[in-house]
C-alpha cells in the first residue's frame, strides 16, 4: 500500500464503481481495486494471501527442495517446508460476455464496464498470486482470446483484451465453452462474467463438460438495479438491446411481476450452477468490487 | 337551431387536428432500451383499455373544445318552443282600433276606445291579447301577451290621425300577422266602418287566418260635415271645391289664405258640392302656400282645412341652336316645351355661327335641331360643355346625311342611309320603357319614318329607341359628367312625322327634365303617404314639418330617406337640388262619413266565419325571439377547457416522470 500511497479509507473509496468509472486506465482500476481490497483483507482473520506465511510442514520426499526453509534447518537440523496461504499454482480463465445486453445500465457504469472492472481486478489479483491468467471476450462469437499465462507482462495483454471489449450483438454460450475446451485441458478456475439472459439449460450444456473436465467454474452474474427493481410510472415500450424486439409493458407489471420473474431466473441459475458443481455470484453494478473479489477468494479457497 | 354565420362552421374541420395529433401520439410511444425482453410480458389488455380510455377522453375533450369554439363563432340561435305562446283553447284575441281621420268625428274615438277596452276585458283569462291600430298602415300598440293591464294602458295612448284606412289593406296585414299567432285568432275590429274604406274587391277583406270577426262600431248621430275637397289653380287664382253633408239649414264661412295671409272669405250654406273662386292672387316667386279653412263647427274637424302649393317659378331658358330661326324645328320644339304644364322651360333661339359659346355656362342643357350644322369650334365648345356636366339634345337632320361622323358625340355614320321603300314607312320596333326618359312617354309605335341616319352605336351607348330594322333611333351617350341625347332623324317633318305626333310633346318634356337634372316633384300628398328624398352629393336634405320641427336628425340627412307625412299642412323640404314645399291633406274619402251597408257588414262577418271552420287547426309557424346560444357555449367551452387542461396535465406529468427513469 505504500506503493500506492493511499490510506485505507481512500482505498475503500476506490472500490466504488462510480469512482472507478472516472479512471480511464483499466490497469490502474485493477490495481486500485485489488490494493484497496487487500488493505481491508489484512484486517480479516479469515483470509490470507499467497505471500503471507501459513505453516511449516515436514519435508517429504518429492517436495521441491527450493521451498525448504534453510534457516530452520540451521537452528533445528529439521527440514521443513514453508507454506504460504493461497498458493495453489493454478490458472484463471476469464470469460467476459460482451453482448449488447451488457451495454445496459448506468449511470455511473454499464454492466459491461462493471464486468470489465471485475475481470481486470480478478486478473490482477490472480496475477499477484502467481496464477496464470487468460481471457476470452465473446458475444455471438469469440471476439478476443488470450491464453492463460503467468509470465510477467502477460497481465497487460489480458487487461488490454478486457478493456477493448464492446457491447454488441447477441449472446451464445456454446461458442466460448467450445473454444475453451479446445484450448484448455489443464485444470483451473473459470470465471464467466455475464448477465446470463439465456436459456439456463443451454448454458448448462456448456458448463457441464467443463465441470467434468475438472475445471472450477464460477458464474458472476452482473445485473443493474433497473433490471432487478425497475421503476416506471406509465406504459413504456421496452426494446431488447440484442434482438430489437419491442414489448409494451405496464408499470404494474414492472413493479409486481417482473421482479419476481428476474429473481426466479436468478435462483434457477444459481440452482443449476450448483447442480453442475459451479458457483454463482450475483453482482450488482452498484456494489463495491470488494464483495465480488471476496466471493472469488472464498470460492478459490474452497477449491483448494 | 339555426346559424347566423354558417361559414364559421368550417372551423369544425379543425376537429381533425386532435385526431391527427393523437394518431401521432400513438405511433410515437415511448421506446426505451432494455437489456433483455425474455422476462417481459406484453401489457395486459385491461391496462391498454385504461390507457386508451384516458386518451379517448382527452381526444373527445379536445375535439369538443374545437367544436364549441366553432359553434361559438357561428353564433347558433335556439328557438325554444317552450317560450313561445303555444296553441291553446283560448287562442289569441286581437283588438284592432281604427285611427283614421274619420274616427276623429265628435265623440266617436272616445267610444271606440271604450269598446276596445270592453273587448280586452271580455277576452278569456288565458287568452293571448294584442292591440293594433290601423289607418294607412297597421301598427302594434302592445305586444302579444296575456297581461290585460298592458293592453289597457296601450289603448290610453291611441289617438286618431289624418290618414285614411282601407279595409282591404288592413285585413291583408292582419291576416299576415295572425299567421304567427296561437290559433284560434279572434279579431275585434273597432271602427266607424266607412263605406269609402271598402276595397275594390270584397275578397280582400276576408282574412283566412282569422277564426272569427267581431265588429264594434261607435254609435254616432247623423253627421254634419263640410270638407274642403280640392283646390284647383286657375289663370289668376284658385277654385276651391267645398262639399257639405247634413247641414242643410246651416251656413258657414270659407277663408282662403295665401302664404299665411287671409286673402278672401266666402259664405256657403246647405249641403252638396260648391265651387268657390278666388281670383287676383298675387303670387310670390317660388312656392306659395295656399290654405283653405272652413270655419264651421261640424262633426269632423280634420277635413276643414286644405292646403295647396302654387309654384311660381319662371321658366328656365333653353338655347335652341339652329340655322333658321323661322324653321319648322324651332316651331315644333317651342310648341312642345310650351305644353309643359309646369312651364319650366323657355326656348331661346340662337343661330349657329352667331351663338356666343361663352354663354354656355349659363345653361344646364341645350338643343340643336340639326347636328350636321355644328362646326369644329362649336363642337369643341359643346363637347367641353357636356363633359363638364351639361346636357345636349341633338337631332340628326338632313345636313348630317353626307357626313362621316356625328359632331360632339363622335358616332360614325355608315355610308348608306336607311331608307324605306317608295310606298312604305319604317316604324319604331323597340322602346326602352324602363328608362326614366321614356317611362312617361307613349305612342312611339305610331311614328312613321321614311329615312334615318344609320349610326354606328358604341357598346357603352344606351339605345333608347330602335327601329323595326334594329337601327338605333334615340341614343344616349355619356360624355364626361354630362350626357347627350341623339335622335337619328330631323325635325323638318320630311324624314319622319315625329314632330307632329303626341309622343313628341311628352318626349320633349321628359327630355327637358332628364337633361336638366330636375325631377318632377309632387307638391300634394295625402296624409300617411311617404315623401322620397334621394341622396345627392352625400346628403338627402332636411324636412320641416307643419309644426316647424325638423324631421331628420343630422345623421339621417346623410342617408336616402322616405319621410312619412303624418301631419296635415305644409312640409318644407330642403335638398341639394333645391328647396320646395309640399302640401299634405286628409284624404277626401275620409270626409265621406257614410257607413258600410248593414248587409255588406253581415256578409263580411259571415265570410270571415266561413273562412275557417270551427275547430279547424290553422297552420301555425312558430317564430319567437331566438336565444343566442353562444353565451352558453362559452360557459361550456370554459368547462371543457379546464377539463382538457387537467387531463392533459396529468398525461404530461406521467410522461415527465417516466422519462426520468
Amino acid at each position: 500500500m505504500a506503493a500506492l500511497g493511499v490510506s485505507q479509507s481512500t482505498a475503500r473509496e476506490l472500490l466504488r464503481p462510480e469512482v472507478l468509472s472516472r479512471l480511464k486506465n483499466l490497469d490502474l482500476v485493477a490495481r486500485s481495486v485489488v490494493e484497496g481490497f487487500l488493505i481491508g483483507l489484512h484486517r480479516s482473520p479469515k483470509f490470507g494471501f499467497s505471500q503471507e506465511f501459513a505453516e511449516y510442514r515436514s519435508y517429504n520426499e518429492g517436495d521441491d527442495p527450493r521451498f525448504i526453509d534453510w534457516n530452520v534447518y540451521a537452528r533445528s537440523e529439521k527440514m521443513v517446508i514453508k507454506r504460504f496461504l493461497g498458493e495453489t499454482n493454478s490458472h484463471l480463465m476469464l470469460l467476459l460476455d460482451a453482448s449488447a445486453s451488457m451495454g445496459f445500465g448506468g449511470p455511473p457504469v454499464t454492466k459491461l464496464r462493471y464486468a470489465q472492472f471485475l475481470a481486470a481486478s480478478l486478473a490482477f489479483l490472480a496475477s499477484k498470486q502467481h496464477d496464470a491468467v487468460g481471457c476470452m471476450v465473446f458475444d455471438e462469437e469469440v471476439r478476443d482470446y488470450r491464453a492463460p499465462s503467468s509470465r510477467s507482462g502477460k497481465l497487460q495483454s489480458v487487461l488490454h483484451c478486457i478493456d477493448s471489449a464492446e457491447a454488441r450483438t447477441g449472446t451464445r454460450f456454446d461458442k466460448p465453452f467450445d473454444k475453451f475446451r479446445e484450448q484448455i485441458s489443464r485444470r483451473g478456475l473459470v470465471a464467466m462474467i455475464s448477465d446470463f439472459y439465456c436459456d439456463i439449460d443451454k448454458l448448462l450444456d456448456g458448463v457441464r463438460p467443463l465441470a467434468w473436465q475438472g475445471q472450477d467454474v464460477v458464474l458472476f452474474q452482473i445485473l443493474d438495479e433497473q433490471e432487478l427493481d425497475p421503476e416506471f410510472q406509465s406504459n413504456v415500450l421496452l426494446e431488447d438491446l440484442e434482438t430489437g424486439e419491442a414489448v409494451e409493458v405496464a408499470p404494474e407489471f414492472m413493479r409486481d411481476a417482473y421482479p419476481q420473474r428476474i429473481r426466479a431466473h436468478i435462483e434457477s441459475l444459481s440452482r443449476a450452477a450448483k447442480g453442475v458443481g459451479a458457483d454463482h455470484v450475483l453482482v450488482k453494478t452498484g456494489d463495491s468490487l470488494d464483495q465480488a473479489l471476496r466471493n472469488y477468494l472464498l470460492f478459490r479457497q474452497r477449491r483448494q | 337551431m339555426s346559424f347566423i354565420a354558417p361559414l364559421f362552421l368550417l372551423g369544425v374541420l379543425g376537429v381533425a387536428m386532435p385526431f391527427w395529433l393523437h394518431r401521432l401520439q400513438t405511433q410515437s410511444s415511448d421506446r426505451k432500451p432494455f437489456s433483455s425482453a425474455m422476462l417481459l410480458e406484453t401489457t395486459e389488455q385491461q391496462v391498454h383499455v385504461q390507457k386508451k380510455l384516458k386518451y379517448l377522453v382527452l381526444l373527445a375533450l379536445r375535439a369538443a373544445l374545437l367544436v364549441f369554439i366553432a359553434l361559438a363563432f357561428a353564433k347558433p340561435l335556439w328557438m325554444n318552443p317552450e317560450t313561445l305562446p303555444g296553441p291553446g283553447p283560448d287562442g289569441t284575441h286581437l283588438v284592432l282600433v281604427d285611427t283614421s281621420a274619420s274616427m276623429s268625428r265628435d265623440g266617436a274615438f272616445e267610444q271606440a276606445i271604450s269598446l276596445a277596452r270592453q273587448a280586452v276585458d271580455a277576452a278569456p283569462d288565458g287568452a293571448m291579447l294584442q292591440v293594433f291600430v290601423a289607418s294607412t298602415a297597421v301598427r302594434e300598440a302592445s305586444e302579444l301577451s296575456a297581461d290585460r293591464g298592458v293592453h289597457l294602458a296601450a289603448l290610453q295612448g291611441i289617438a286618431p290621425d289624418p290618414s285614411r284606412l282601407d279595409f282591404g289593406q288592413v285585413m291583408t296585414a292582419i291576416d299576415r300577422l295572425a299567421e304567427t299567432m296561437p290559433p284560434p285568432v279572434t279579431l275585434h275590429f273597432v271602427s266607424d266602418f266607412q263605406d269609402s274604406g271598402l276595397p275594390a274587391r270584397f275578397a280582400d277583406m276576408v282574412a283566412s287566418q282569422i277564426t272569427s270577426l267581431h265588429v264594434h262600431a261607435p254609435s254616432t248621430r247623423p253627421a254634419v260635415n263640410w270638407s274642403a275637397e280640392a283646390i284647383r289653380e286657375t289663370a289668376d287664382g284658385v277654385d276651391v271645391v267645398v262639399s257639405g253633408i247634413g247641414g242643410d239649414d246651416m251656413a258657414t264661412g270659407v277663408e282662403l289664405s295665401l302664404n299665411g295671409t287671409a286673402v278672401g272669405t266666402r259664405e256657403i250654406s246647405g249641403s252638396g258640392t260648391t265651387v268657390l273662386s278666388f281670383a287676383g292672387l298675387v303670387l310670390e316667386p317660388g312656392d306659395n302656400q295656399v290654405q283653405v279653412e272652413i270655419t264651421a263647427n261640424d262633426d269632423l274637424g280634420m277635413d276643414n282645412r286644405r292646403y295647396h302649393v302654387m309654384r311660381n317659378t319662371p321658366p328656365a331658358p333653353i338655347p335652341l341652336l339652329t340655322l333658321n330661326r323661322s324653321g319648322l324645328p324651332v316651331t315644333y320644339l317651342s310648341a312642345a316645351l310650351h305644353s309643359d304644364p309646369d312651364n319650366a322651360f323657355r326656348i331661346e333661339t340662337a343661330v349657329i355661327g352667331e351663338f356666343d359659346t361663352r354663354t354656355l355656362s349659363r345653361y344646364s342643357w341645350l338643343i340643336i335641331d340639326d347636328v350636321g350644322a355644328v362646326g369644329p369650334e362649336l363642337e369643341a365648345s359643346l363637347l367641353e360643355f357636356v363633359q363638364k356636366g351639361g346636357g345636349l339634345l341633338a337631332f340628326a337632320g338632313q345636313r348630317i346625311a353626307t357626313a362621316m361622323r356625328i359632331p360632339v358625340s363622335g358616332h360614325s355614320i355608315r355610308p348608306a342611309s336607311t331608307t324605306a321603300g317608295d310606298d312604305q314607312f319604317l316604324s319604331i320596333g323597340q322602346v326602352d320603357s324602363g328608362h326614366p326618359l321614356l317611362s312617361g312617354t307613349d305612342g312611339w309605335y305610331a311614328v312613321n319614318l321614311s329615312q334615318t341616319i344609320p349610326i354606328e352605336t358604341h357598346p357603352d351607348d344606351d339605345v333608347l329607341v330602335r327601329l323595326e330594322n334594329d337601327e338605333a333611333f334615340v341614343i344616349e351617350r355619356r360624355l364626361g359628367q354630362g350626357r347627350m341625347l341623339l335622335v337619328a332623324g330631323g325635325l323638318e317633318n320630311q324624314w319622319n312625322d315625329l314632330p307632329i305626333r303626341p309622343v313628341f310633346v311628352s318626349f320633349m318634356i321628359e327630355a327637358a327634365r332628364y337633361l336638366s337634372g330636375i325631377e318632377q316633384v309632387a307638391t300634394a300628398f295625402d296624409a300617411g303617404a311617404t315623401l322620397p328624398l334621394s341622396l345627392v352629393g352625400g346628403v338627402s336634405g332636411q324636412v320641416v314639418d307643419p309644426d316647424g320641427r325638423t324631421v331628420l336628425s343630422l345623421a339621417d340627412t346623410t342617408r336616402a330617406q322616405r319621410i312619412e307625412l303624418h301631419k296635415t299642412g305644409f312640409y318644407e323640404v330642403y335638398t341639394s337640388q333645391g328647396d320646395y314645399v309640399v302640401a299634405v291633406n286628409t284624404d277626401p274619402r275620409e270626409s265621406e262619413l257614410a257607413a258600410i251597408a248593414p248587409e255588406t257588414m253581415q256578409r263580411w262577418v259571415a265570410a270571415m266565419s266561413a273562412a275557417v271552420e270551427p275547430g279547424e287547426t290553422l297552420a301555425f309557424e312558430q317564430e319567437a325571439e331566438p336565444f343566442e346560444l353562444w353565451h352558453a357555449l362559452l360557459l361550456i367551452l370554459a368547462l371543457v377547457l379546464i377539463g382538457e387542461s387537467m387531463l392533459a396535465n396529468t398525461h404530461l406529468t406521467l410522461r415527465t416522470s417516466g422519462g426520468s427513469n
